[in-house]
């Protein structure tokens, strides 16, 4: 029974593991203890991850929609399928959903696919709340669009800060190595409404209301420049509007921070001073499955610039990605506003170079992402999808409306059924792939099962698919994909199968210059002057500030990170975890709201007593779930599952989804 | 006790070979991992290595097995139901005591109770077990604090220690003993006890040099579960830091917790299964009517170190249910392994003020 190191593909940790093989099936997993990030341990998901690579629930060939069902077929005949259909749409016509959960590879090839073939701009992921614009964030800072920090040196550090979310759900072997840091003797401290775990864990927790963390990380960023802890000679040197952001500082008073967020200035002064105290400081804060706004995120990278923290080794801005490979994904420029690389889609130059290097011509034209496609698009006929989350099945009208849509996917769900064409897919060891976690750290998958009979990787049908369409690809094994991406995109340059099957990862970039990967990024490299950056005024009234109204007294929160457990798609397929999952459903059939004891004994209400929750224009009845982890004043709904949540935030659920600091004013009432 | 060369460990596995699959350490090239595993090559077999990470009870209690297979024929009614034996005899050649120790809490478990455990016992009837004396712990360890080595006391079929150029080997059964007779091994004159003493004291003297890890001093810790007075708050303290992940189950030679399922297969029969399962996570003890007598995570740790300190082992067997091999320290992501806990127990006793 040969036991074989793999990576483990849930979520953005990519821990390492070894994967117990016999006759072709995984029929055991191990941890392994020399990975650099996950050093022997995995959570629950990861110890199960054998359950899910066992099952037989699978897709095992093309089939092509026949009525009500589906009839397998061909690959010829579903590609002939699709051909026929695609040569008559134009690129407006079509939009594309890829999966944060495939490899680089396979990513890089569909955007190309995309825009060179389809000719079609409207290129996105979904479940990427907030990476797009965390990326946007801190590229327009620093000019990296990921982690600045090193998970490596964390145990060394003096502050850590976590802002939002819930790690220990979200990314466990991540917030495991925060708490180690901890107890070896790091000051840890959390931001969040919510006592989540992390908070629990930390040594200090700050509790603003709802919608407020963007003035408390303003608030602190004042109490620097009251403390006069400001080291000018590194803004001098290193920002370019530095002198900007202090006026506008200076402008605000504390005193209403402090009535908006419900933090006394003593505690604000409190985290303030640690941060100044530290040589060595980091800060986290989650995306991909639950994310802050914009404003927020902008806050947070101003504070640590402020406090000269970016750009420096021992120190950095590290957002956490919730999905194996969403980082890569964007990294592959699957996005519509960034191409292969993060250049921007208002680049001419890039798309000259991207044009030079894929001999095609290709459109300008801005592409929109697969929700706004949907929603508000007329001209969408076509969809093509790879694996990915169900949430799109909230368009199910529209998507109904749709001429052809082709669906790369290894298991049955919900939207499937919508589909007229589905192309098999191997599972993630049926093929080589890389895969890029959270700490830009790239990851070698290699092939350790086959696949069943006749399943083709998602590259050679996308390979297949083009020659039908008219492009020799000429693609003979998945590392010639590698080469092509480390020719066009500068952050991977360095990167071969050659490196990455001896070393346990590479963290990008990986140039001549650091031609083992890059820890950190260190302002004498970056390049650039780093820059505060700017939160338009517009935005400072954005989601988050719906003014509180007698009526609607309750700030309604949602949230993921603590029960995301990688939809019910994935999870069906497995026991334990499932078991898990099902161990909260099981209780609250109806859904739950979660409610302060505070309020709930103000109130008058039972534990699971059924309660209306009421908004401006909508109303939902769930069960009472009385909690000590939220605040007064505060309702919390997971939202994890369709079958919980009605159409009562379906409107919503853009703002809910990608920002866990909007909330909606609502009512309870008690049903009689 | 007998010698046997190096060269004639060699004959030794080729001998076994001939009736017995064999398993052992091996370094794993890719990653360097010790790991307890078939060897399809004998010459990786290296019986220095450092303690393996993963125990070998997967050998005897897979971590996915099936154990029937049936199909329903809904047209006839009938049901077919087909066993499945994989009856393969199987040598662990190289077993640390700890992980012997650990073996034998499953024998306990799986056989010595009112239901005999048949697909356990499938594994075990068959097995030849040659265990090796620790010549020296390593980071993570603490087995002389559990008793439970650093040399085999017995379940063994033979013990092997090495002496720093052959071994000495001791038979445990008549099994060991036969084969000792096939390969014609001399026998040890009475210095040899005397030398396998040193060899075992000096092991235990080296673990303040080497066993720099928390060791668990349980013994208090083990008369304090067992009378009860431990406060809830430690408890608290304790359930905060689980990631609720199961590994400290998974990893752990004593731990036998498992999950029945039925998998639907592809061609229409459904496989029942009996897979790894933890008293970490909730669903555990969930029962029908939403009755969950360990829901809050405090309640399962609280669980976890009672079953290995106290209850089922210690109360009804007199040895505790640890058998000091450190895993669990080493995988827990919120650093509450078996150690920790103990000197959170112990500080809580003494008084001393917390963290």
């Amino acid at each position: 029974m040969p036991y074989y190191r793999g990576i483990c593909n849930f979520c953005g940790t990519g821990c390492g593991h070894l994967l117990r093989v016999e006759g072709n099936r995984v029929r055991g997993v191990y941890p392994v203890s020399g990975h650099p990030l996950s050093r022997g341990r995995l959570c629950v998901r990861g110890w199960h991850i054998h359950e899910l690579l066992q099952t037989e629930d699978r897709i095992t060939q093309p089939l092509i929609k026949d009525g009500t069902s589906f009839k397998p077929v061909s690959y010829e005949e579903a590609l002939d399928y699709v051909v026929e259909r695609v040569k008559k749409l134009s690129g407006h016509q079509l939009a594309v959903l890829g999966s944060p959960r495939a490899s680089n590879e396979e990513n890089y090839l569909l955007g190309k696919f995309a825009r060179t073939i389809l000719k079609t701009n409207n290129l996105s992921l979904s479940s990427d709340a907030g990476q797009e614009e965390s990326a946007r964030v801190l590229l327009e800072g620093c000019g990296w669009p990921a982690m600045t920090g090193t998970l490596a040196e964390l145990r060394q550090a003096d502050f850590i800060l976590v802002v939002g979310g819930d790690l220990t759900k979200q990314n466990p072997i991540i917030a495991s190595e925060i708490h180690h840091a901890h107890r070896a003797g790091t000051f840890l401290a959390t931001i969040s409404p919510r006592k989540t775990q992390m908070a629990r864990l930390s040594q200090l927790h700050l509790r603003p209301r709802p919608g407020t963390i963007f003035y408390l990380l303003q608030g602190l960023a004042r109490v620097l420049v009251e403390e006069k802890a400001i080291d000018d000679d590194y803004l001098a040197r290193f920002t370019v509007n530095s002198q900007t952001f202090l006026d506008e500082l200076r402008q605000l008073e504390i005193e209403k921070i402090v009535e908006l967020t419900g933090i006394s200035r003593e505690k604000m002064t409190e985290l303030a001073k640690k941060l100044i105290e530290s040589n060595s400081a980091y800060a986290f804060y989650p995306t991909g499955v639950q994310s802050l706004d914009r404003r927020t995120m902008a806050a947070l990278f101003n504070l640590f610039l402020l406090a000269g923290k970016i750009g420096r080794r021992g120190s950095g801005i590290n957002p956490v990605t919730g999905i194996s490979n969403l980082l890569g994904s964007y990294d592959m420029g699957l996005s519509p506003v960034f191409l292969p690389g993060y250049a921007s889609v208002e680049d001419e130059s890039a798309w000259e170079r991207l044009e030079n290097f894929w001999q095609t011509r290709l459109e300008r034209w801005p592409g929109k992402n697969v929700d706004t496609c949907l929603s508000e698009e007329e001209n969408i006929k076509a969809l093509f999808v790879v694996d990915h989350d169900e949430e799109i099945i909230r368009h199910v009208n529209r998507i109904r409306q749709l001429d052809l849509i082709v669906y790369f996917g290894a298991y049955e769900n919900p939207f499937a059924s919508l589909a007229h064409v589905i192309f098999p897919r191997t599972s993630y060891i049926e093929e080589d792939g890389t895969y890029t976690n959270s700490e830009r750290r790239v990851q070698l998958v290699q092939k350790r099962i086959e696949p069943p009979a006749g399943v083709r990787p998602i590259w050679k049908t996308l390979t297949n698919l083009a020659l039908a369409l008219g492009h020799d690809w000429n693609y003979h094994s998945v590392e010639n994909i590698m080469d092509e991406i480390s020719q066009l995109i500068p952050y991977y340059q360095g990167l071969s199968y050659e490196k990455l099957k001896t070393r346990l990862g590479l963290k990008w970039p990986a140039d001549d210059l650091h031609p083992e990967g890059t820890d950190c990024l260190l302002v004498e490299e970056a390049g650039r002057r780093f820059q505060f950056v700017q939160v338009n005024s517009r935005e400072e009234k954005l989601a988050g500030e719906p003014e509180i109204q007698k009526e609607l007294p309750f700030k309604l929160v949602v949230g993921r990170s603590n029960y995301f457990w990688h939809q019910n798609s994935v999870m069906k397929r497995t026991f334990i975890p499932k078991r898990e999952y099902n161990a909260l459903l099981l209780l609250y059939p109806r859904g739950f709201v979660e409610i302060s004891t505070e309020d709930a004994s103000r109130l008058g209400l039972r534990e699971k007593q059924m309660v209306r929750v009421v908004a401006e224009s909508a109303e939902v009845r769930l069960a009472a779930r009385i909690s000590g982890d939220i605040l007064p004043g505060m309702l919390y709904i997971p939202y994890f599952i369709d079958e919980m949540i009605p159409e009562f935030l379906h409107r919503q659920v853009a703002d809910l989804e990608k920002n866990e600091e909007f909330f909606l004013p609502v009512r309870l009432e008690k049903v009689v | 006790m007998y010698w046997l060369t190096k060269e004639q460990l060699l004959l030794l596995v080729k001998k076994l070979a001939e009736e017995y699959k064999i398993f052992g350490p091996r370094h794993d090239r890719v990653s360097g991992e010790v790991i307890f595993d078939h060897l399809s090559d004998w010459s990786e077999l290296d019986l220095q290595a450092a303690i393996p990470y993963n125990p070998p009870k997967f050998i005897l209690f897979p971590h996915y097995e099936e154990i029937l297979k049936y199909r329903y024929q809904p047209e006839t009614k009938e049901v077919r139901i087909e066993q499945i034996n994989l009856l393969e005899p199987k040598a662990l050649i190289g077993l640390r005591s700890c992980d012997l120790t650990g073996l034998l809490c499953l024998d306990r478990f799986f056989l010595d109770q009112e239901y005999v455990d048949e697909f356990y016992l499938a594994h075990r009837k068959k097995l030849f077990i040659i265990s090796n004396t620790c010549l020296r712990p390593f980071p993570q360890c603490f087995c002389v604090c559990t008793d439970s080595g650093p040399a085999a006391k017995d379940g063994f079929d033979l013990d092997l220690t090495f002496t720093g150029r052959d071994y000495l080997v001791e038979a445990g059964s008549k099994k060991g003993l036969a084969l000792i007779a096939d390969l014609h091994l001399p026998e040890a004159g009475p210095e040899a006890l005397t030398l396998k003493k040193k060899i075992v004291d000096d092991s235990v003297s080296s673990f303040d040099r080497f066993a720099l890890e928390n060791k668990a001093w349980i013994s208090r810790a083990t008369n304090r579960l067992t009378t009860g007075f431990i406060k809830p708050e430690v408890w608290e303290y304790i359930g905060n830091q689980c990631f609720e992940c199961g590994a400290c189950s998974f990893v752990c030679p004593t731990c036998s917790c498992f999950n029945i399922e039925d998998a639907n297969l592809a061609s229409g029969e459904t496989n029942r299964l009996r897979t790894w399962d933890s008293c970490s996570f909730e669903g555990y003890t969930k029962m029908a009517g939403d009755n969950n007598p360990r829901k809050p995570v405090e309640d399962r740790r609280n669980k976890r170190f009672f079953c290995k300190l106290s209850y089922s082992q210690s109360k009804k067997y007199l040895r505790p249910g640890c058998v000091g091999c450190g895993r669990c320290a080493r995988v827990c992501p919120g650093d509450i392994g078996l150690p920790n806990v103990v000197t959170y127990i112990r500080r809580e006793i003494t008084g001393e003020s917390g963290e």
